[in-house]
């Protein structure tokens, strides 16, 4: 098991019972502690549990941080809470419990206290399974958008929250605020990773 | 630039009147101001200081709590606009509220509007192209609308004017059907777009793909800084870098000590007086206490955008005028046109997976219209013709959305660049025809009682015919430009759209089917000159912005000499 998804489930479901991972909490950094203390504005517990363990299946900490550290979990339950309309989130709750549901059907489980090679299987085949966005110009998708699905939208948010995260933006990718010029043509490796803006 | 003269109530009489503080008002403003004229802008919306009220201009996603994402109260407040894909937290604030400014939609029109200080010149992509005699020709040689009452040769000069002080950069190339600026050095174009640019020119002889020309200084000029090319001008530029109204004439207004603004003043009509046969004045509502007020003038310019100003123009009723200020002809209103936008293509281009690029440039590739230039490359397919607007660049970690995968290597896989892309987009002239058209809507009015429009407008036979072609050409260009997995499309998209509105106050030279002569007076009001959009007799395929700048140029020197001549 991903010691990571533990501590996040304890975290989570602070004062219920659970002993094995509580443990293993206690080998965690203080920093990974500190997230003790996430309290989510508009999902439940057990819905903030699933978020926290998508992104971090996602996008886990390597070298570089993993969506946890940069609290993309967080932040997306701040965006449905406050971007979001009505109807929006109706439809990120209901899907995120159909998502758990299947999970449970199929593996015994919700998504986050399967192992990690069950939730790798359930990734792949949502991945799959659920359409792709179309590409994009100035704003809006190309051709007729087929509907992409929650997994999909799970995902993108999940990437925009972490590449647009002040940690990822300034220190990880290529951050130039104010290039000065336009240089159309130059080596990739004067660069490093792509830009972050 | 503190300290604008903002006009409470005092001073009722000015020479000359300017409604709107736009691309056009603006010019209008400068020039009047510079030629000596006490000149009072009105502005429906708030002011806009250049620098000081551009909160969002520096912000990094991370440094908003919701990183650039719009709440629904804010969402609320653009029902129409936010289907322009334009509309985001960093730029919200200079979008107008279509809750408080309805229109009515007979058939589908996106109408985009921005009302403060500015208007649009803080939101727009400062395509600049000038037109060209084919431009002006057109309806004379094919008899969809009626002929221009000027050619390229009266507002030459005048491109020159404006581009000299605006700021215009791009390269020199001698096009026929584009002529060149003024120009600062061009903006770079980058080593796929370089590569691409070869291949379509050597692909299709005539065919040539360039830098966009655009308003943004690559040098200083007139204590305006170049551009950093931070890509963020829609939300108001710290340097002055790029063409407004707040940073380029509106001070330069100002400077002379004879403008004066006054905000939340929306004109609600034009005040003629039918014994001497002039405009005499504006009557506004001030938009915060909703009171009415009249503001006297000898020269009044009409700047409200194409159809604002038709609008003002439709309210302005007096016995000489029952239908609208010059609408003898019947054709106020009429002949509304737009650009057609969003057919084209996109592919990815092999290779190149070294070089990389630096600095967001705002700007693209620009392809000229290469039909119906002359017998050898005239089509039957359909009149007139269309440019090309598009841009290379390398994918970013947005495409993991897509790939079907997820975990420790696909993330840091994402950290460097992806493939290099590159897309192309279509812009096709409209006719004018005088089914299009907008008319006042009395049961529907706005949040100060007053009517407001209904636009009822469709694409025709010979832009969707265009259409066809751009999504066809489009596919084939990067086919032969080697590019891969290419997608056409045609997103379908009603008028509007192109955010191009241009005619329903046309020129012409016969009052008889025209609104306004070769100067852009008003038939029958000849004090009153309307010079943004509203004036335009054909809309061209190339962005028209630079147009309405040369106009308003032209005009207001010739205002200024006639008043000088007791003519007006
Ligand atoms: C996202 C975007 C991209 C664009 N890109 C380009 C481009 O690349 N090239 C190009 O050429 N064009 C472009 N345009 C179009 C361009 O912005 C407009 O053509 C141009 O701004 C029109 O100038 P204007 O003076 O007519 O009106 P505006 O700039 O719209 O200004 C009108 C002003 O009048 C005020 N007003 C309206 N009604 C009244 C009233 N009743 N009383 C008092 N004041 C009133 C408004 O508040 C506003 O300040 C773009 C527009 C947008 C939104
Ligand atoms: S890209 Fe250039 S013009 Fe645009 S805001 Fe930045 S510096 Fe100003």
């Amino acid at each position: 098991m991903n010691r990571r998804n533990a501590l996040r489930r304890t975290a989570l479901l602070a004062g219920s019972a659970v002993a094995a991972p509580t443990l293993l909490s206690l080998l965690q950094s203080c920093k990974e502690q500190k997230r003790v203390d996430w309290v989510p504005q508009f999902l439940n517990q057990e819905q903030a549990v699933f978020v926290s363990s998508f992104v971090d299946t996602i996008l886990p900490k390597t070298e570089t941080p993993g969506a946890l550290d940069v609290k993309v979990d967080i932040f997306m339950d701040l965006m449905y809470a406050k971007t979001y309309d009505e109807n929006g989130q109706k439809y990120v709750v209901e899907e995120i419990d159909k998502f758990n549901a299947n999970c449970k059907d199929e593996y015994g489980d919700v998504f986050a206290n399967l192992s990690t090679e069950d939730k790798t299987a359930v990734l792949k085949k949502a991945e799959a399974e659920t359409a792709k966005f179309n590409p994009g110009v100035w704003g809006t998708a190309v051709g007729e958008q087929k509907p992409v699905g929650f997994y999909r939208q799970l995902k993108s948010m999940a990437l925009w929250a972490y590449f647009s995260s002040e940690e990822v933006g300034k220190n990880i990718l290529s951050y130039d605020p104010i290039p000065g010029a336009y240089l159309g043509c130059i080596p990739l490796s004067d660069v490093g990773n792509t830009w972050s803006l | 630039m503190a300290n604008f003269n903002i006009d409470a109530k005092q001073d009722m009489t000015y020479d000359a009147i300017v409604i709107g503080s736009g691309i056009s008002g603006g010019w209008a403003a400068k020039e009047l101001c510079e030629k000596g004229l006490k000149t009072l802008v009105l502005e429906r919306g708030r002011i806009v200081e250049h620098v000081t009220d551009y909160p969002t201009m520096t912000l990094d996603p991370w440094d908003t709590e919701l990183r650039g994402s719009l709440t629904p109260e804010q969402k609320a407040k653009h029902p129409k606009g936010i289907r322009s894909g334009f509309i985001g937290a960093n730029n919200e604030h200079f979008h107008a509220n279509d809750v408080e400014n309805p229109y009515t939609e007979v058939k589908p029109f996106l109408w985009v509007r921005a009302h403060q200080m500015g208007g649009r010149s803080l939101l727009w992509g400062k395509q600049c192209y000038r037109w060209s005699d084919l431009d002006f020709e057109a309806n004379l040689k094919d008899g969809h609308g009626v002929d221009w009452p000027i050619r390229y040769n009266d507002l030459a000069p005048w491109y020159t004017h404006v581009e000299k002080f605006a700021g215009i950069s791009g390269e020199a190339l001698g096009l026929p059907q584009l002529p060149d600026s003024h120009f600062l050095p061009p903006m770079e174009l980058n080593c796929v777009e370089k590569h691409v640019k070869e291949r379509i020119e050597k692909e299709y002889n005539g065919r040539n793909m360039i830098i966009g020309r655009v308003a943004h200084l690559t040098e200083p000029i007139n204590g305006r800084g170049k551009c950093q090319f931070r890509n963020r001008c829609d939300r108001g530029c710290p340097y002055g870098a790029y063409f407004s109204s707040n940073a380029v004439t509106l001070p330069a207004a100002n400077a002379t000590g004879n403008l004066t603004i006054r905000p939340f003043s929306i004109a609600q009509s034009i005040i003629y007086d039918d014994e001497s046969g002039k405009a005499t004045g504006v009557r506004i509502i001030d938009s915060e206490t909703g009171e009415f007020m009249e503001y006297h003038a000898k020269i009044i310019f009409c700047n409200a955008s194409t159809l604002s100003s038709t609008q003002i123009l439709m309210n302005s009723t007096s016995d000489r005028h029952p239908n609208g200020l010059g609408n003898a002809s019947g054709e106020l209103g009429h002949n509304l046109m737009d650009h057609t936008y969003r057919v084209g293509a996109m592919g990815k281009v092999p290779g190149f997976e070294d070089q990389y690029y630096k600095g967001r440039r705002p700007n693209g590739i620009y392809i000229p219209r290469y039909y119906n230039l002359d017998e050898q490359t005239k089509t039957d397919n359909f009149v007139r013709g269309f440019g090309f607007q598009g841009s290379g660049g390398r994918a970013g970690w947005g495409a993991g959305s897509n790939q079907e995968n997820f975990g420790a290597d696909f993330k840091d896989g994402l950290m460097k660049p992806g493939p290099w892309e590159f897309f192309i987009t279509g812009f096709a002239e409209c006719l004018p025809n005088h089914e299009n058209k907008v008319y006042l809507n009395k049961e529907v009015l706005d949040k100060w009682g007053q009517p407001t429009l209904s636009i009822d407008a469709e694409w025709g036979e010979n832009e969707l015919a265009m259409n066809k072609q751009i999504r066809k050409d489009a596919k084939e260009m990067l086919e032969r430009a080697g590019l891969q997995d290419i997608t056409d499309f045609d997103n379908e998209h009603e008028m509007g759209y192109g955010i191009h509105e241009m005619g329903t106050a046309r020129m012409g030279r016969d009052p008889k089917t025209s609104v306004l002569n070769g100067n852009n007076q008003v038939h029958g009001a000849n004090n009153v000159f309307v010079t943004d959009g509203a004036c335009m007799t054909s809309s061209s395929c190339v962005n028209p912005s630079l147009t309405y700048m040369a106009l308003t140029a032209r005009a207001a020197n010739f205002a200024v000499s006639e008043l000088k001549k007791n003519n007006l």
